[in-house]
C-alpha cells in the first residue's frame, strides 16, 4: 500500500494548489470591483446609508465573523494532517470546520432575508450594492461548504495523492474566504450616516 | 535536428507503447471527450475562423450600407445590431480565442517541451464553454434580438427603459458566459507556463511566445472581473430592479463606463500581446538570428499589460472629469507607449542585422510592423487631451484601433497560420499564392482604414447608419468599402491556398524553416504525446543547439525520461525549471462537454427569467463537477 | 399671415445673409473658427508631421533590411553574438526608449499642461452669455437662461464673444460637438457639462451628436449661427416673444387643428395652450432653416412630408405618422409657416 507519510513538497507546490490560487486571484479581483463600486457610489452620496435605511448593526455581525475566522484553525490542521498522511485526524478537523461553517452560513441566510424585510434591494443604489456585496460573500462561503462536503465524501474511501492535494487547496480557499469576509464586513459595517 | 525517426528497434517499441497510452478514442466521441491540447487547439481554430467570417460579414454589410449616403441596404435597427455584434464577435469570439485558444493551446506545450497543459480537462471545458457562449449570443442575431447598444453598451441607452427587449440581456449573459472560458484559459496558461516545462528551461530560456501568453493571461485574469461586475450590475438593474446606474436613486451612469474601461483598456493589450508572441516566433526563424534584445522584449511584453491597467479613463475624456484626473491618465498613457516602442525597434533591428527571407510569414510580420506603427502613432496623438476631445467618437478613432487590431493582431494570426501550417499538417503551403494573399490583404486594409482618418477629421461620427450627401464624406466611404472587398478577396486567397495546400502540398518534414524552438524537433504533425523524449534545454533557441538534440537522440535509444508508464509529464519549479515531480495527467472525459451544456442551460434560464429552473441547472452543474472529479489520476 | 412687416424683412436679411457670410455647413475639425479649435488643429498638424517622420523611420529600416537581405559574411554559426549585436542594442535603447521619452514628454507638456488651458470649460465669470442645451432622442433643446427664449436644433450666438454652453440630457448620453468651434462634451444624466464657444467669424457651423444614442443617432445634427451682436440681439428678442395668433384664413384653421389635435400633447407653442415637452418647441419653427435636427430643409414640401410620414424620413423617431391630408394638411402647414 502506498505510504503518504510525508507528501510535504520537497520541491514546489502541486499544480492543484496553484490552480486554486488563480481562482482566488480572479474572485478577489471581482470583489475588488464590487468594493470599488461601493466607495464610488458612497462618495457621490451626501448621506450614507441614505435616509430611511438603518446603519448596519455591529455586534452580531462581528461575533459571527469571529466564529467564521476560528474555522481557519481546524482547516489548517486538516491540511497539515493530510500532508503527513494522518487520515483520521484530517477527517476529524474537516468535520469540525464544516459544522461551524454550516451553522454560520445558515444563520447568515436567515439574517439576510430578515434585512430584506427591513429595506429591499430595489430601494436605491445603497441597497443594491449592499446586498450584492454581502450576497456574493455568502455565496463564496456556501461554495466552501460544498467543497468540504465533497472532500469528506471523497475521504471516506481513504487517501490518494490527489485527495491530499485537494485538502491543501481547499484549506487555501478557506483562508482566502476568511480574509475576504473580514474585508467585506469592514466595508459594509463602516457605513455610518 | 529532428527526433522524429527512431534510430533503433527498442526505441521504436517504446514509442509504440507511448502511442497506445496517449491515443484518442476514434470518431466523434474522440473529439467530444478529447483533452489533447492539439485537438482542442484545432477545435478552437475552426470555430473562431467561422466566427471571423460572421464578424467579417457584419463589417461588409456595414460598409455596403455606408458606401453611399442615404442608402437603405439595412434598417437602422439592423445596422445597430450589426455594428454591435461586429465588435463583440471580433473581440470576444475571434481574436482572443484564436490567439489564446487556437495558437496558445496548440503551441504552448510544444514550445515548453511538455506533453499537455497543466489541467487538460479544464482546457476542454474552456472550449466547450466558448462554443456554447458563441451559440448563445448568435442565437440573438438569428431571432432579431441581438445586442444593439454598441460593444461598450453604455447606460442609460442599455437600461431597461431605453432598450426593453432581450437584446441587452443577451449581451450581459453572453459576455459573462464567454468570460468564464477566457478566465479558465488564463489560469490554465499561467500554471502551465510556470509549472509544465521541460527540465532545464529556466525562465530566461523560455520562448517569447510564452512570455506573451503569460502577459495576456495575467491581463485576462485581472481585467475580466471588472466586466463581469459591470454586466452583473446591469443585469440586476434590468431584471431585478436595482439602481446601480440610476442617478435618480443614488446610482451613477459613469460607474458603467469606469468598470467597463477598467476591463476594456487592458483588453486591447490582451488582444495584441499574443500576436506579438507570434511575431517574435516568426522573426528569428525567418531572419535566422536570435531576436535583438530578448530580455528587454520579454519584460516589455509583461510591462505593457501591467501599465495598461492604469490608463482606462483616457476613453472618457469627454464626460466632464476634472482636468487633473485627465492629465494623470494622459501621463500614464504616455508611459504605456514605451514598452511598445522598445519592441518595434527590437523587431526592426532583428530584420536589419539578420538575414531576412521575405517569404509569406515574414511578409505578414513586416506588414504587421507597418500597421502597428501607423496605429501606434495615432495612439500617441491621443496623449494630447484636447485633440482626443475633438476626434474621439469619430472615424479617426475607428481608423486608429483598426490599424492596431487588424494590423497588430490579425496580420500575425495570418502570418502564424502560414508559419505553423507545415507543423500542423505536415505539408508545405504554396508560396506564390501566399504572397498574393499578403499583398491583397495589405493593400485592401490600407484602402479600407486609411481614409477613415480623414473622414473622421472631417467630422464623420461613429455608429451612424447613414450620412448626408454634399458634406464631403462620400468619396472616402466608397473607397473604404472597396478596400473592404479587396481585403475579403485576399482572405479568400489565403484560405483557398491553405485548403489546396492541405491536399496537394509537398511534405514538409519536421523542420522546413530551421526554426529556433522545440516544436520543430518533433514530427509534423506531432504525435499525440508531442515528444517521445522530454527534450534537454540549455538555451532559449533549443532547436539551434545541435549538442542537445544529439543528446535527446541518445536518450531515446536508452529510454531515459520517456515517461511512458502512463500519461506522464514533468512538473518543474517556476523560476529555475528544475524537475519537481512527475505528474499524471487525466485523459479523455465526457464531463467538460456535459458541464458546458449544463451551464448553457443555466444561462438560457436566466435569459428568459426562469429563476427557479436556473437554480436547478446550477445544482446540475455542481453534480457535473462531482462526476468530473470521480476520475482521479493514476497513482505513482 | 400677420406680424410686423419690418420684422419679416429683418428675418429675411438674417436668414439670407448669414449662410452667405463665411463657411457653410461643414464639420471639419481642420477648418477652425475659434481659437480653441485652431489650437487643436495646429496641435494636430505638428503631431502628423512627427508621425510621418516616425513611420518613415520604421519603413526605412524594413526597406533597408530588404536591400541587405542577400549580403554575404553571415555565418552559419547561430551560437554567440551575431554581427551588429551591440549596434542593435544601442538602436533599441536610443530609438525605442530615449527618443520616445523625449518626444512624448514634449507632446504631453505642450498639450496637457498648456493647450488644455484654452480648451477646457470656462468659469461663468469669463463668459458673457450662457446657453443651455438639453439632448433628447433625437433632437437638441436650446434655452437662453434669463430669457423666455426656447428653440431647437439651431442655436444662435454672438460672434467674437465667449459663450458658455451648459449641456445635459433628458434621456440617454448624447454628445454636443461643433468641431469648427471646440471639442465635444458628453451629456450625462444627472450632470451638467460645460463647453465654451467663441466663433471668430460670422457664419453657420454644423455640429452633430457624437455619442451613440439609439436608432436616429445619425440624424441628430445641429447648426450654430454666429451673428453680429446686434443681429443676435434682434434674433433673441424675437425668439423670446410668444407666437402671434393668426387672425383668420387657412392659418387660423391650422392653429385650431394644432391645439385640438395630438400635436399640442408633444409640442409647445408659447402664447397658446400647447405645452407639450416630448418634442421641440415650435413657437418660432418657421425661423429655422432645417427640420428634424438638420435632417431635412425647412420648406413646404419637406414639412408636409414630415407631418405625414416622419417615420420614413427618420425611422424610429418618437413622432408617429399622421394621416392628415387635403385642406387640413394645408391649414396646419400654413399655420406652422407663420410661426416665424
Amino acid at each position: 500500500m502506498t505510504s503518504y507519510a510525508d507528501t510535504r513538497d520537497v520541491v514546489g507546490r502541486p499544480a492543484a494548489w496553484w490552480g486554486m490560487l488563480i481562482l482566488i486571484a480572479s474572485e478577489s479581483t471581482l470583489f475588488g470591483c464590487f468594493i470599488g463600486s461601493y466607495y464610488y457610489l458612497r462618495f457621490r452620496s451626501a448621506t450614507w446609508p441614505p435616509h430611511g435605511i438603518p446603519e448596519p448593526k455591529l455586534v452580531v455581525p462581528l461575533i459571527l465573523l469571529a466564529v467564521l475566522l476560528t474555522t481557519v484553525v481546524p482547516m489548517r490542521l486538516a491540511a497539515k494532517a493530510a500532508a503527513t498522511g494522518r487520515l483520521a485526524a484530517t477527517r476529524l478537523f474537516l468535520a469540525l470546520a464544516l459544522v461551524v461553517q454550516s451553522g454560520y452560513f445558515a444563520y447568515e441566510v436567515h439574517d439576510f432575508s430578515d434585512q430584506l424585510h427591513g429595506f429591499d434591494i430595489t430601494r436605491d443604489a445603497y441597497s443594491s450594492i449592499y446586498y450584492t456585496l454581502l450576497g456574493a460573500d455568502h455565496a463564496h462561503v456556501l461554495l466552501g461548504v460544498l467543497f468540504n462536503v465533497w472532500l469528506l465524501g471523497k475521504l471516506t474511501r481513504g487517501f490518494t495523492r490527489y485527495r491530499i492535494h485537494a485538502t491543501r487547496a481547499i484549506a487555501l480557499y478557506w483562508y482566502a474566504v476568511s480574509v475576504l469576509t473580514i474585508v467585506v464586513y469592514g466595508v459594509l459595517l463602516s457605513a455610518r450616516a | 535536428m529532428a527526433i522524429a525517426t527512431p534510430p533503433n528497434p527498442a526505441a521504436a517499441e517504446r514509442m509504440e507503447r507511448l502511442e497506445l497510452i496517449w491515443e484518442s478514442r476514434p470518431g466523434i466521441l474522440g473529439w467530444l471527450t478529447t483533452t489533447d491540447h492539439k485537438r482542442i487547439g484545432l477545435l478552437y481554430f475552426w470555430t473562431t475562423l467561422a466566427l471571423f467570417g460572421a464578424g467579417g460579414a457584419e463589417a461588409l454589410l456595414i460598409r455596403t450600407q455606408l458606401a453611399q449616403p442615404n442608402q437603405h441596404v439595412v434598417s437602422p435597427q439592423t445596422f445597430d445590431e450589426l455594428f454591435t455584434m461586429h465588435g463583440i464577435t471580433m473581440i470576444f469570439f475571434f481574436i482572443i480565442p484564436m490567439t489564446t485558444g487556437a495558437f496558445g493551446n496548440y503551441l504552448l506545450p510544444l514550445l515548453l517541451g511538455a506533453r499537455d497543459m497543466a489541467f487538460p480537462r479544464m482546457n476542454a471545458l474552456s472550449y466547450w464553454i466558448f462554443l456554447a457562449s458563441a451559440v448563445f449570443i448568435y442565437t440573438s442575431l438569428f431571432i432579431g434580438k441581438a445586442p444593439d447598444a454598441g460593444w461598450f453598451n453604455y447606460v442609460p441607452l442599455a437600461s431597461k427603459k431605453y432598450d426593453p427587449g432581450h437584446n441587452i440581456d443577451f449581451y450581459c449573459l453572453g459576455i459573462i458566459f464567454n468570460s468564464i472560458a477566457s478566465t479558465l484559459t488564463a489560469g490554465q496558461f499561467i500554471v502551465t507556463i510556470l509549472k509544465s516545462r521541460a527540465p532545464g528551461m529556466s525562465l530566461n530560456r523560455m520562448p517569447l511566445f510564452c512570455y506573451a501568453m503569460l502577459a495576456a493571461s495575467f491581463g485576462l485574469l485581472f481585467a475580466l472581473p471588472s466586466l463581469s461586475a459591470d454586466t452583473i450590475f446591469l443585469f440586476l438593474d434590468r431584471n431585478v430592479g436595482t439602481h446601480f446606474f440610476d442617478p435618480s436613486h443614488g446610482g451613477s451612469t459613469l460607474l458603467w463606463q469606469h468598470l467597463f474601461w477598467i476591463f476594456g483598456h487592458p483588453e486591447v493589450y490582451i488582444l495584441i500581446v499574443p500576436a506579438f508572441g507570434i511575431a517574435t516566433s516568426i522573426i528569428p526563424a525567418f531572419t535566422q538570428r536570435r531576436l535583438v534584445a530578448f530580455p528587454l522584449v520579454a519584460i516589455a511584453e509583461l510591462l505593457v499589460v501591467f501599465i495598461g491597467f492604469g490608463v482606462w479613463a483616457h476613453h472618457m475624456y469627454t464626460v466632464g472629469m476634472p482636468t487633473v484626473s485627465m492629465v494623470f491618465f494622459a501621463a500614464a498613457t504616455a508611459m504605456v507607449i514605451i514598452p511598445s516602442t522598445i519592441q518595434v525597434f527590437a523587431w526592426c533591428m532583428s530584420f536589419v542585422t539578420g538575414l531576412p527571407t521575405f517569404r509569406t510569414p515574414l511578409l505578414f510580420i513586416a506588414g504587421f510592423i507597418f500597421m502597428f506603427v501607423t496605429g501606434g502613432l495615432t495612439g500617441i496623438m491621443f496623449v494630447a487631451i484636447p485633440f482626443d476631445q475633438q476626434v474621439t467618437d469619430t472615424y479617426f478613432v475607428i481608423a486608429h484601433f483598426h490599424y492596431i487590431i487588424f494590423g497588430a493582431a490579425v496580420f500575425p494570426i495570418f502570418g502564424g497560420m502560414y508559419y505553423w501550417f507545415p507543423k500542423v499538417t505536415g505539408k508545405l503551403y504554396f508560396e506564390r499564392p501566399g504572397q498574393i494573399s499578403f499583398w491583397l490583404i495589405f493593400l485592401g486594409t490600407n484602402l479600407l482604414f486609411f481614409p477613415m482618418h480623414i473622414v473622421g477629421l472631417l467630422g464623420m461620427t461613429r455608429r451612424v447608419y447613414t450620412y448626408p450627401s454634399g458634406i464631403g464624406w462620400t468619396a472616402y466611404n466608397l473607397a473604404e468599402t472597396i478596400g473592404g472587398f479587396v481585403t475579403l478577396g485576399g482572405i479568400l486567397v489565403l484560405l483557398g491556398n491553405l485548403a489546396v495546400s492541405y491536399f496537394r502540398g509537398p511534405p514538409s518534414g519536421p523542420d522546413p524553416w530551421r526554426g529556433p524552438t522545440l516544436e520543430w524537433t518533433t514530427s509534423s504533425p506531432p504525435p499525440e504525446y508531442d515528444f517521445a523524449v522530454i527534450p534537454r534545454v540549455t538555451s532559449a533557441y533549443p532547436n539551434w543547439d545541435p549538442a542537445d538534440r544529439e543528446a535527446d537522440r541518445l536518450k531515446l535509444a536508452d529510454g531515459v525520461l520517456m515517461l511512458e508508464r502512463g500519461h506522464e509529464q514533468p512538473e518543474v519549479t517556476p523560476v529555475d525549471g528544475r524537475l519537481a515531480r512527475v505528474a499524471h495527467m487525466p485523459h479523455e472525459s465526457p464531463w467538460p462537454a456535459v458541464l458546458a451544456l449544463a451551464l448553457a442551460l443555466l444561462f438560457t434560464m436566466l435569459l428568459i427569467d426562469r429563476w427557479g429552473t436556473a437554480g436547478i441547472m446550477g445544482i446540475v452543474c455542481l453534480l457535473a463537477l462531482v462526476g468530473w472529479h470521480m476520475q482521479e489520476p493514476e497513482e505513482e | 399671415m400677420k406680424g410686423p412687416r419690418r420684422d419679416r424683412r429683418f428675418a429675411f436679411l438674417v436668414l439670407g445673409v448669414v449662410p452667405l457670410a463665411g463657411c457653410g455647413g461643414s464639420q471639419d475639425s481642420l477648418a477652425p473658427h475659434s481659437h480653441q479649435a485652431r489650437d487643436i488643429a495646429n496641435l494636430f498638424w505638428w503631431m502628423m508631421g512627427g508621425a510621418w517622420i516616425g513611420l518613415a523611420l520604421v519603413v526605412g529600416l524594413l526597406v533597408w533590411s530588404y536591400k541587405r537581405r542577400k549580403r554575404r559574411g553571415f555565418g552559419d554559426d547561430v551560437e554567440g553574438d551575431k554581427p551588429g549585436e551591440k549596434r542593435s542594442w544601442y538602436a533599441v535603447l536610443g530609438l525605442g526608449i530615449a527618443m520616445p521619452i523625449v518626444v512624448i514628454s514634449t507632446l504631453f507638456v505642450i498639450s496637457d499642461l498648456f493647450v488644455i488651458k484654452t480648451t477646457q470649460a470656462p468659469a461663468s465669470t469669463t463668459t458673457r452669455l450662457t446657453v443651455k442645451v438639453i439632448g433628447h432622442q433625437w433632437w437638441w433643446e436650446v434655452r437662453y437662461p434669463g430669457t423666455n427664449a426656447v428653440t431647437a436644433n439651431e442655436l444662435h450666438i454672438p460672434v467674437r464673444t465667449p459663450v458658455r454652453v451648459e449641456v445635459t440630457t433628458a434621456d440617454v448620453i448624447h454628445s454636443f460637438w461643433v468641431p469648427e468651434l471646440n471639442k465635444k462634451v458628453d451629456t450625462i444624466p444627472g450632470q451638467t457639462n460645460v463647453v465654451e464657444l467663441d466663433a471668430d467669424q460670422p457664419g453657420r457651423y454644423r455640429g452633430q451628436c457624437a455619442e451613440f444614442c439609439g436608432l436616429q443617432h445619425a440624424h441628430m445634427a445641429m447648426y450654430v449661427f454666429a451673428d453680429e451682436p446686434s443681429a443676435f440681439r434682434r434674433w433673441l428678442s424675437r425668439e423670446e416673444k410668444p407666437a402671434q395668433s393668426p387672425s383668420g384664413g387657412l392659418a387660423a384653421d391650422g392653429e385650431r387643428l394644432f391645439l385640438n389635435g395630438p400635436c399640442s400633447s408633444c409640442h409647445a407653442i408659447r402664447g397658446t395652450d400647447a405645452d407639450g415637452f416630448v418634442g421641440p418647441d415650435l413657437t418660432h419653427v418657421a425661423s429655422r432653416t432645417t427640420l428634424a435636427a438638420v435632417t431635412i430643409p425647412n420648406d413646404r414640401d419637406s414639412l408636409r412630408n414630415w407631418i405625414v410620414d416622419s417615420q420614413h424620413v427618420k425611422p424610429g423617431n418618437l413622432m408617429p405618422n399622421f394621416s392628415v391630408s387635403g385642406h387640413k394638411l394645408d391649414a396646419l402647414v400654413a399655420y406652422l409657416e407663420g410661426l416665424k
